[in-house]
C-alpha cells in the first residue's frame, strides 16, 4: 500500500517522461522523534520509484552527508544534481498538500538543470554575488504557498548563491514562532528582509535584491 | 495529519487555439472540458494552482453528488478530470491581452496564445474591510484564508468578520479544528443561508448582528476588534488573537475591461444569458459574472460558456 494513487502515479510517469533529461537525487533527511519521516521517506521513494532517472537515497540527519547539504532537520528532502545544486533546493519538513506539486516541478527543473524566469528577472538573478537564503513557511492547506516556494526554488536552481528552503510551519512551531509566522506564505531572506503573499518574480526579486544588498 | 496530493500541471510552451480560457477554478475547468469535447482546441490558463477559489472553501456541502467534501478535495477531482481533456498552465498569469485582427493574443508569464475567443473564469479576490489597523496587521493575525492561516490560531479566539456564507463556513472550519470564533456580521440578522445558522447554533458560535467594525487594535499583533453596535451606538471591544476578513469579493475583470468588455458598477462583467459579453468572441462565467458564488453555478456557465464559444466559432466559419 502506498501513499500516492495509481492513477496520480500514471499521470506523474507521464510527465517524467516528457520532461526528465539528466540524473536527480532526491535525498531524505531523517532522525529521530521525527513524526512525519517515515512518511518523507516513503513519499520520496514512491516518487523516485516511477523513473530511471530520480536516485532516492535517506541519511540521517546528523550524518557526513547532512553536513554536506546544509541540512539539520528532520524531515528534509532536498532535489538536487548532487553537485552544484547542492543542497540548496529543499522542504523542511513534509511536501504534501500543495507542496507535493512543488516538488515534483523541482523534479523536472533540476533534471532540466534550468528553471523558467523572464529575461528582466534573469538579469537581475544574475547580480547576486553572495549567500542569499529564502525561507518559505507554508502550511499544507494554502492554496497560494507553492507559488512562493517554486519561486524560491526557481531563483535558486539559476543562481548559485541562493537557497531556497520551504518549512512546514505547522511541523516547526517553535521556527514559525520566531518569525511570528501568523500568515503563509510568510517569506524570510537572510533572517531580515520579510514579506507575506504569493508574488509575481517581478516583485519578489525586489525583496531578493534588497536583502543582498543589506548583505553588502 | 492527512497526505493529500495535488498534481502540477505546467504547460510552458506558446501556442495558438481556438479558445483561451482565463482561469482555471470551476468556470475555467469546466469551459475546458466542454471546448475540448465539442471539438475546439483550448488551453486554460491560471495565474495559481488550478481549482480556484474552491481550494479554500473549508467543506462544501451544496455541490450536487457530495454530501459534503472539502473543497480542496472538490478542486482536486474538478482539477485531475479537466487534465483528461485539455491542458492547463498553472502559475502562470495573464499580463495583457492585445487584438490582433480577428484574433487575440494572450500574453502570460510562461508564454504567448493566439486564439480566436477568449473565455474570462477570472473569479474574484476578497474584497477589503478598510478599517485602521487591518493593512498594519495583515499577516499579524489579520489574514482571508482560514485554511491557510487557521491553524496558527489553534486554542485562540478570532473575530470572522462578516457572516454570509463564506464567513459562516469560515467559522465552522475554525470551531472544528479548536479555534475559538466570533462572527461579526453589519446587517442585523443572519446573512447566511439556514443550513449554516443550524450548525452555528448547534456549534454554540457566536453570532453578533448589526455590528459595524471600526478597527482592528494591536501594536506587534492582533489585540481586539472594535465595533459599534448600530442598535444603540455603542462602541465595544472584543479581545482576540486573530480576524479573518470575510467581507464579499471584487471582481477580477481589469484585463477583459482593457479589449472593452462591459462591466456593472461593481466590476462584474455583464453576460446574456449564453454568457457572451457585448465584445464578439469573449465570454464570462463564473464568479466574475456577480452572478451567485457558488461552485456549481461557476461550473455551470463555465460550460454554457464554452459551448457558445463553440456555436459562434462554427457559425463564423460556416
Ligand atoms: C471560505 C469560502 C467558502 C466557500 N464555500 C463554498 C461552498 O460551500 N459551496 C460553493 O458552491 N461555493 C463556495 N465558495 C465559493 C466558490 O469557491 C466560488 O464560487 C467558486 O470558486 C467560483 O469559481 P470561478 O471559477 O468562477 O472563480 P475562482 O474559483 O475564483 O477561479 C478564478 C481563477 O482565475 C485565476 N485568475 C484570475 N486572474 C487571472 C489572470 N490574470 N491570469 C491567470 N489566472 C487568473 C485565479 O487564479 C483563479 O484560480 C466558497 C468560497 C470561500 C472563500
Amino acid at each position: 500500500m502506498g501513499y500516492i494513487g495509481d492513477k496520480d502515479k500514471e499521470y506523474l510517469k507521464g510527465e517524467f517522461d516528457k520532461y526528465l533529461k539528466e540524473k536527480v537525487l532526491l535525498l531524505v533527511f531523517t532522525g529521530p522523534n521525527c513524526q512525519y519521516c517515515n512518511v518523507a521517506t516513503a513519499i520520496a521513494q514512491e516518487v523516485a520509484e516511477l523513473h530511471d532517472a530520480i536516485e532516492f537515497h535517506e541519511y540521517p540527519v546528523d550524518s557526513e552527508e547532512a553536513k554536506k547539504y546544509g541540512v539539520e532537520h528532520a524531515p528534509t528532502v532536498v532535489i538536487t544534481d548532487g553537485d552544484k545544486f547542492g543542497g540548496r533546493i529543499r522542504y523542511v519538513g513534509l511536501p504534501s498538500g500543495y507542496e507535493f506539486s512543488s516538488m515534483i516541478e523541482d523534479i523536472i527543473d533540476v533534471s532540466r538543470r534550468t528553471a523558467e524566469v523572464s529575461e528582466e528577472v534573469r538579469a537581475q538573478l544574475e547580480q547576486i554575488d553572495k549567500p542569499v537564503r529564502i525561507q518559505v513557511f507554508v502550511t499544507p492547506t494554502c492554496p497560494y504557498c507553492p507559488r512562493a516556494v517554486r519561486t524560491a526554488h526557481r531563483f535558486a536552481i539559476l543562481n548559485e548563491n541562493i537557497t531556497g528552503e520551504m518549512i512546514e510551519a505547522i511541523e516547526f512551531p517553535e521556527w514559525a514562532n520566531k518569525w511570528n509566522v501568523m500568515s503563509v506564505p510568510h517569506i524570510v531572506i537572510n533572517e531580515d528582509v520579510q514579506f507575506i503573499g504569493a508574488y509575481p518574480d517581478e516583485q519578489y526579486i525586489q525583496y531578493v535584491i534588497e536583502a543582498w544588498k543589506k548583505a553588502q | 495529519m492527512e497526505v493529500g496530493f495535488v498534481l502540477p500541471s505546467a504547460s510552458r510552451e506558446s501556442r495558438e487555439v481556438d479558445v483561451v480560457i482565463i482561469g482555471a477554478g470551476p468556470a475555467g475547468l469546466s469551459a475546458g472540458i466542454y471546448a475540448i469535447r465539442a471539438g475546439l482546441s483550448a488551453i486554460i490558463v491560471d495565474k495559481g494552482n488550478a481549482g480556484g477559489l474552491a481550494e479554500e472553501a473549508p467543506f462544501v456541502e451544496n455541490y450536487l453528488g457530495f454530501e459534503g467534501i472539502k473543497g480542496e478535495e472538490l478542486a482536486k477531482l474538478f482539477k485531475e478530470h479537466a487534465m483528461k481533456y485539455v491542458e492547463i498552465s498553472e502559475r502562470n498569469e495573464v499580463r495583457d491581452i492585445v487584438r490582433e485582427g480577428d484574433r487575440f493574443l494572450v500574453k502570460a508569464e510562461k508564454g504567448e496564445y493566439r486564439a480566436k475567443a477568449i473565455i474570462f473564469a477570472t473569479g474574484t479576490t476578497h474584497r477589503k474591510l478598510n478599517v485602521p489597523g487591518e493593512n498594519e496587521l495583515f499577516g499579524k493575525g489579520v489574514s482571508y484564508c482560514v485554511t491557510c492561516d487557521g491553524y496558527f490560531f489553534r486554542g485562540k479566539k478570532v473575530a470572522v468578520i462578516g457572516g454570509g456564507n463564506s464567513g459562516a463556513i469560515a467559522a465552522i472550519y475554525l470551531k472544528d479544528i479548536g479555534v475559538e470564533p466570533v462572527v461579526i456580521e453589519y446587517m442585523p440578522k443572519y446573512m447566511c443561508e439556514k443550513a449554516y445558522v443550524d450548525i452555528i447554533n448547534e456549534k454554540g458560535i457566536e453570532y453578533i448582528t448589526n455590528a459595524m467594525v471600526t478597527e482592528i487594535k494591536g501594536s506587534d499583533k492582533v489585540e481586539a476588534v472594535v465595533y459599534k453596535d448600530r442598535d444603540t451606538g455603542e462602541t465595544k471591544e472584543i479581545k482576540v488573537d486573530g480576524v479573518f476578513i470575510y467581507v464579499g469579493l471584487i471582481p477580477m475583470s481589469d484585463l477583459a475591461k482593457k479589449i472593452g468588455v462591459e462591466t456593472d458598477k461593481r466590476g462584474y462583467i455583464k453576460v446574456s444569458p449564453k454568457m457572451r459579453t457585448n465584445v464578439p468572441m469573449v465570454y464570462a462565467a463564473g464568479d466574475v459574472t456577480g452572478v451567485a458564488g457558488q461552485i456549481i453555478i461557476a461550473a455551470g456557465q463555465g460550460a454554457m460558456a464554452a459551448l457558445t464559444a463553440y456555436e459562434d466559432l462554427m457559425l463564423r466559419q460556416a
